[in-house]
C-alpha cells in the first residue's frame, strides 16, 4: 500500500485546541507521527520580564486556558520563595479548595472533549452543564469565571463570602449525584470500553523513559502525585487516597480521570470542616515599588494533567529576569504522544490525544 | 539524604560546587565538559526524570546559563521518601557568542523538545540533536527572540507600524 502525509490538525473534528500533528500513513496505519504546535504561541515568558511582578498575574492565568489556577499558585509559591513570604493558615485552606474546584471543572473539561470525541453527545453535554455549575461558585468568589487571579503572594484576594460554604456543598452534592447516571452512560458502556481498552498503551518503563507524570504515570500503577511527594498549600492537613491502574491504556487514564474527581470532592468537604478562622492574606508592600531580593527558585504543584513546575530568577530588580514554566502537556504532547501513536490507527489519533490529557496552550506558552 | 549525595558527588567528579538549601533543592555548578557524565550519573542513582531544560542570558557577562532540573520517581509505588522530594538543578555556563553545546538526548529522551526550544528561542545549536527545527515560531528573526538584546518595542513598531491604515490603502488604490 502507499505511504501517504496526512495532515491531522489544527481544524479537525477529533482535534482539541489548536495543535496539528503530522501523519504518515498506509491505509488506516500510522507510520510515523509528528507533533507540531506553535498555533498559540504568545511569548508570555518574554513578555513577562517586561512587566513588574505584580502586573504578570493577569498574565500567568492565561498561559493554560483550560485551568488557570495551578499556574497563579505556581507564579505566587514561586515569589514567596524568592522574597520568603509566609501566608496565614486560612489561606492554605482556601487555596486547596480553589484548587480542588479547579480540578474538577478541568476534569469535566476533559470528560467533555473525551466523550465528546467518542460520539457520547450527553455526556458531554452534562460535563459542561455540571463545569459551569463549578463556574458559578468561581464567579461568586472572585468576579471572573474563567480567569480568577484569586492567588497572591501572601495569601489569596479576599475571604469566603456569607454563605459559600453551604454552596459549595450544594453544588457538589448536585455534581457527585449524577456519578451513577455518568456511569450508566458512560464508564460502564461497552462502547467505551471497546474503544479505548488497550489503546494508546503507555507502559512504565515508557513512562519513566519520557518523562510521564499525572495519569500517564498513575495508569501504570504509580502513586507519583506532587500534592503527597511535596505537600504545599493544605495538602498535607487531611487524609485523601490517590487513584491508580495498571494497565496505563486510555480506558486506565480517563477511569482514573473520574476517580479523583470524586476524591477531590471528598478532600473538599474534609477540608471546609477543618478550614481554621483568620486572615486570608499578609500585607504586602507597595507592588509598584516592590524589588524582589536576587536568588532562584524551582517550585512544582499538581495540576489536574501532572506536575507544573516554574523556574523562576530574580535579578533584585523590580521585574522577574527569567520566568520558565514546565508543563506536563509538553512531554505527554510531544514526546510521548508521538510515540504512542505510531501503529494505531488513524480514527485513535484523537482519543490517545485526548485521554494523555494535552493542551495546545500549555505547549506553546 | 542530600548531603550523602552531596558526598558522592564530590568523591567522584572534581571542580564542581554544591549547594543545598533547605527546601530539598540541590544545585551544581559544573563545568560544560563535564554535563553529560553528571547527568548519566545521577540518572543512574536514580534521578529518571528530566523536569525541564531552561535557559538564562546573562547579557553583561556575556554568558547562557543552562540549567537541567532533574528529579526522582518513586522506587516503591505507594511509598514515599525524601529522594522523591529532591530537585536537582544541574548548571553550566557557555559562552554567549559561541552558542553551543553538546545534546543530551541519549541521556533523558525527552529532552529533544526542550533542546528544539532553546535553540529556536535562544539561537543555541545542539550539537547531534536530530531535528533541530523551527517549534513554535514562524518566521526567521535576525536575533534569536528570547535574548536580552532582543528589542522587542522595536520589532513591534518596525512590524506593526508599517501597516497602512485601511483608508489609506484605499485611496492609494483608487
Amino acid at each position: 500500500m502507499r505511504e501517504i502525509e496526512l495532515y491531522f490538525g489544527p481544524q479537525h473534528l477529533g482535534m482539541v485546541g489548536n495543535f496539528s500533528i503530522t501523519l504518515n500513513v498506509e491505509g488506516d496505519r500510522i507510520l510515523k507521527a509528528a507533533a507540531n504546535p506553535g498555533f498559540l504561541h504568545r511569548g508570555f515568558e518574554k513578555l513577562m520580564e517586561q512587566r513588574t511582578w505584580i502586573q504578570n498575574f493577569p498574565l500567568v492565568c492565561r498561559i493554560n486556558v483550560v485551568e488557570p489556577d495551578p499556574m497563579e499558585l505556581m507564579y505566587a509559591m514561586g515569589v514567596e520563595k524568592l522574597a520568603n513570604i509566609k501566608i496565614p493558615e486560612r489561606a492554605k485552606y482556601i487555596r486547596s479548595i480553589y484548587l480542588e474546584l479547579a480540578r474538577i471543572a478541568s476534569h469535566l473539561f476533559g470528560l467533555w472533549a473525551y466523550s465528546n470525541m467518542l460520539g457520547f453527545d450527553t455526556v458531554a453535554q452534562w460535563a459542561m452543564y455540571h463545569r459551569d455549575l463549578v463556574l458559578d461558585l468561581f464567579e461568586e468568589l472572585t468576579g471572573g469565571r474563567v480567569y480568577h487571579i484569586y492567588i497572591w503572594p501572601g495569601g489569596v484576594r479576599r475571604d469566603f463570602p456569607e454563605g459559600f460554604k453551604d454552596k459549595i456543598v450544594k453544588t457538589l452534592h448536585t455534581i457527585g449525584g449524577c456519578v451513577p447516571d455518568y456511569d450508566n452512560t458512560f464508564f460502564n458502556n461497552r462502547t467505551f470500553y471497546k474503544r479505548s481498552k488497550n489503546i494508546g498503551i503507555v507502559t512504565r518503563k515508557e513512562a519513566e523513559e519520557m518523562g510521564g507524570v499525572g495519569q500517564v504515570m498513575r495508569a501504570t500503577g504509580m502513586k507519583y502525585d506532587i500534592r503527597k511527594i511535596e505537600p504545599y498549600a493544605a495538602y498535607d492537613k487531611v487524609d485523601w487516597e490517590i487513584p491508580t491502574r495498571k494497565d496505563g491504556d486510555a480506558f486506565s487514564r480517563i477511569w482514573i480521570v473520574r476517580d479523583e474527581m470524586i476524591e477531590s470532592v471528598h478532600m473538599i468537604f474534609k477540608l471546609l470542616d477543618k478550614m481554621p478562622e483568620g486572615e486570608v492574606f499578609n500585607k504586602m508592600p507597595n507592588p509598584f515599588k516592590w524589588n524582589i531580593p536576587k536568588g532562584e527558585a524551582y517550585v512544582r504543584c499538581e495540576s489536574s494533567r501532572g506536575e507544573l513546575g516554574l523556574y523562576m530568577v530574580s535579578n533584585g530588580k523590580d521585574k522577574p529576569y527569567r520566568v520558565h514554566f514546565r508543563t506536563p502537556s509538553y512531554s505527554h504532547g510531544l514526546t510521548i504522544l508521538e510515540k504512542a501513536l505510531v501503529n494505531e490507527s488513524v480514527a485513535d489519533v484523537g482519543n490517545i490525544m485526548i485521554s494523555l490529557y494535552v493542551t495546545a496552550p500549555e505547549i506553546d506558552r | 539524604m542530600n548531603k550523602s549525595l552531596k558526598e558522592k558527588l564530590l568523591s567522584s567528579f572534581s571542580d564542581i560546587q554544591i549547594d543545598i538549601t533547605e527546601d530539598n533543592r540541590v544545585v551544581i555548578n559544573t563545568k560544560k565538559d563535564d554535563v553529560i557524565s553528571i547527568l548519566t550519573f545521577l540518572k543512574n542513582i536514580g534521578y529518571k526524570h528530566l523536569a525541564l531544560i531552561s535557559c538564562i542570558d546573562w547579557i553583561e557577562k556575556k554568558e547562557f546559563e543552562l540549567v537541567y532540573i532533574l528529579s526522582a520517581y518513586m522506587d516503591n509505588d505507594t511509598e514515599y521518601k525524601e529522594k522523591e522530594k529532591t530537585n536537582i538543578l544541574v548548571k553550566t555556563k557557555i559562552s554567549r557568542e559561541k552558542s553551543e553545546f553538546i545534546t543530551v538526548i541519549n541521556v533523558f529522551t525527552n529532552a529533544e523538545p526542550y533542546e528544539r526550544e532553546l535553540h529556536e528561542l535562544f539561537g543555541i545549536y545542539f550539537e547531534g540533536h536530530p531535528r533541530l527545527t523551527p517549534l513554535f515560531l514562524e518566521l526567521k528573526y535576525k536575533t534569536p527572540p528570547f535574548r536580552k538584546n532582543f528589542d522587542i518595542r522595536k520589532y513591534v513598531t518596525d512590524v506593526f507600524d508599517n501597516i497602512p491604515f485601511v483608508e489609506d490603502r484605499k485611496e492609494k488604490e483608487k
